[in-house]
């Protein structure tokens, strides 16, 4: 994926910290999968595997930060080989994250089918549903714009993250109501506010991975900036215009 | 080389009569040099301007294949080029029928279901077919050249991928998959050439779900028969441990009878169905009035919802079967069969419709020629999502009230069964809290008017 440079040591070491951080995004989507189906079925039977995953991710993400300290020591980078291994250490702390959003949605909902099976029945967890299929569906897109240095692609899931969102708040406003109906599934209410955060928060961290992948192509940082800001400065921009390179 | 002589002689002769006229040997002898030099100069720069022509053609030829040959070019330049151009020619010919070959294997290629990744030695893609596409969510001629882990990162490929042991295959879930649309992949790798790799990829989400279905069933069969031989047994110790009086005793052995003829309805419908799927298809041949169908199925139901309405002390469900003068059609097929699965249907609704409730059976005539069998309900309907598995045996919308009211699970899987056996099709119509309609359709060659 990068242009050939001088010494093919280095062009190695780059591929290198690519090839790892997109080895951890494979676990962690993994995990963000196994984390919808069990927020789908409610069932625990895959939770195992995600806690299992963590110290893998754990080991991989700890690897990640050695390649890259060592290529920037060695090497010193310059420019767009700058901007990708420093994009790789902010994306490898987002994945990170999103990994752990995803245990967290497995530990919540284990403890409220384990408690509670009435509340567990009666509460609108398969709501979640749709949000935490998009925010999965981007997280994936987000890793597959890094792979391709597809800067449509990253500002397509800039644009989604909206959406989840729109979904956490409609969620916020039923669990509302669900809990003043009836006291008693406060406890569980509560949980799935945290489950429904969990998921907006993956939808985040896909985002700010995509907004990387802006910064790696483009060279400009586009983070806490209105979208259409963005779109119109890449509009506007021919001098500095996104290429996409592969 | 004949040819460069002759204009040399030429020259050398004309030199000597000019010698010769001049009449001094001196004279003649250099005349017949320097005329024999020049000449030779002459016709070096003519050749030398012919191999350039030639060369300028051929450097043309090359991106405009019809260039015409430069008429100035004679003799051995002349028959060179014609050399060149057939050779030429050739070569195009034969790169053209390769690359047409070519195509068509990719082609073929692409028309495969399978998906096909071909991997270069250092592990990125070189080609992959649209199936390939389609299970893993790649793009066909933007993905080439990238490293193949980098877009398949699912951890059981990669792992599969980075040990090397291609001996067995894996199966995974494609990174497409969602819980409403699964997609489950198996997929293989094979070496081929030096150290390059295949990725074949077969969609086996189809298979994997018939073998669940069929999981499933044989859990379904155990369960629903288990439940009355408990009961049946428990019965059973009762009476044989307990001193009763003769009431108690009727009772217990009333329940007992209830239950047992559940069981017997239960391998009643299991024996139809296996009857249904082991039959050969039913006869063409056959005709039967839709009258003597719909009598019978008439018969049936009006004594179904008396005996609903008297055991639940309620009021009768309003039957309206269509009149008889509307009913002017064959039908092909076979007769028990298709009473059946009438009956089933209008059971159906009389037993999930609250009592007091309409029920509207009708035959229509459809503009292809065929017909349409329908059973509408004003019961609570059914949602969206229980539509599409409704078919399915044993498959319960509430299973507590359904075994209640003392279904099998298998009317509408024997249905369904019947119907297909006959060219026709089930479609259900519902929204929840606005009754179901149940319509077979049946074809143009199934039905004729009479």
């Amino acid at each position: 994926m990068q242009n050939k440079h001088l010494s093919s040591q280095f062009d190695g070491d780059l591929s290198q910290a690519c090839a790892q951080l997109l080895e951890m995004g494979g676990l962690v989507e993994m995990q963000i999968r196994r984390a919808v189906a069990i927020l789908a079925q409610a069932s625990l039977s895959l939770a195992e595997e995600i806690f299992t995953t963590e110290i893998r991710v754990d080991a991989l993400e700890v690897a990640i930060d050695h390649t890259l300290s060592s290529v920037i020591a060695r090497r010193q980078p310059a420019a767009r080989d700058l901007r990708l291994l420093l994009a790789i250490s902010k994306i490898t702390t987002n994945l990170e994250r999103a990994g752990d959003e995803a245990k967290k949605i497995a530990r919540k909902i284990k403890f409220i089918v384990g408690n509670d099976n009435h509340a567990a029945r009666t509460m609108p967890i398969g709501d979640l549903r749709l949000a935490s299929n998009l925010a999965a569906d981007l997280i994936h897109r987000a890793l597959d714009a890094f792979a391709r240095l597809d800067m449509q692609a990253a500002i397509a899931i800039l644009k989604e993250d909206d959406l989840i969102d729109r979904e956490f708040q409609g969620f916020v406003h039923k669990l509302v109501a669900y809990m003043m109906e009836d006291p008693r599934v406060i406890g569980a209410g509560l949980d799935l506010l945290f489950i429904a955060k969990a998921v907006e928060r993956i939808g985040d961290h896909a985002k700010n991975i995509a907004e990387y992948v802006i910064y790696i192509i483009w060279g400009a940082d586009v983070r806490h900036r209105p979208l259409a800001e963005i779109e119109a400065a890449l509009q506007g921009n021919p001098a500095n215009p996104p290429e996409n390179l592969s | 080389m004949n040819r460069l002589f002759i204009p040399i002689l030429c020259i050398f002769a004309s030199a000597s009569v000019v010698g010769l006229v001049w009449d001094t040997p001196l004279v003649a002898t250099l005349s017949t040099l320097g005329g024999g030099a020049l000449g030779l100069l002459g016709w070096l720069l003519l050749d030398n301007w012919r191999a350039t022509l030639l060369l300028a053609w051929l450097r043309r030829l090359q991106n405009a294949p019809n260039t015409p040959l430069p008429p100035q070019l004679s003799g051995v330049w002349r028959m060179t080029a014609e050399r060149l151009l057939r050779l030429f020619r050739q070569q195009r010919q034969q790169e053209n029928r390769l690359s047409l070959r070519l195509e068509n294997i990719r082609d073929a290629l692409h028309a495969s279901p399978n998906g096909v990744i071909m991997l270069n030695g250092a592990g990125r893609i070189r080609w992959l077919n649209r199936s390939a596409c389609q299970h893993f969510g790649l793009d066909g001629k933007r993905d080439i050249a990238q490293t193949v882990t980098h877009l398949l990162r699912d951890p059981l490929l990669v792992a599969y991928y980075t040990q090397r042991d291609f001996t067995h295959g894996i199966t995974l879930d494609s990174p497409l998959a969602t819980i409403a649309r699964p997609l489950r992949l198996a997929v293989h790798i094979y070496p081929y050439s030096k150290k390059c790799l295949l990725i074949l990829s077969r969609d086996i989400t189809v298979i994997e779900q018939g073998e669940a279905i069929r999981r499933d069933f044989v859990a379904n069969v155990s369960h629903e028969l288990r439940t009355p031989l408990t009961v049946l047994a428990g019965f059973i110790e009762t009476l044989q441990t307990l001193p009763l009086i003769e009431d108690e005793r009727c009772d217990y052995l009333a329940r007992m009878a209830r239950h047992a003829a559940r069981m017997q309805n239960l391998v009643g419908d299991l024996l139809a169905l296996s009857r249904l799927e082991a039959n050969p298809p039913p006869d063409l041949e056959r005709w039967t009035p839709i009258k003597t169908l719909l009598a019978a199925c008439a018969a049936e139901a009006y004594a179904l919802a008396a005996v609903t309405a008297k055991t639940k002390g309620s009021a009768q469900h309003k039957l309206i079967f269509p009149a008889e003068a509307e009913l002017d059609a064959e039908i092909a097929g076979s007769a028990d069969e298709l009473q059946s699965a009438f009956i089933n249907l209008v059971s159906n609704a009389i037993l999930y419709t609250p009592s007091g409730g309409h029920i509207e059976i009708c035959w229509t005539p459809t503009p292809d020629g065929g017909a349409t069998f329908a059973v509408q309900d004003s019961g609570p309907g059914i949602a969206p999502e229980h539509i599409l598995r409704l078919t399915e045996r044993f498959y319960r919308v509430d299973s507590s009230r359904s075994r209640e009211s003392g279904g099998t699970g298998l009317g509408l899987s024997i249905v369904k069964h019947v119907l297909q056996r006959h060219d026709a099709k089930l479609k259900i119509d519902s929204t929840l809290g606005a009754g179901a309609c149940f319509t077979a359709v049946f074809p143009a060659e199934r039905v004729r008017r009479i």
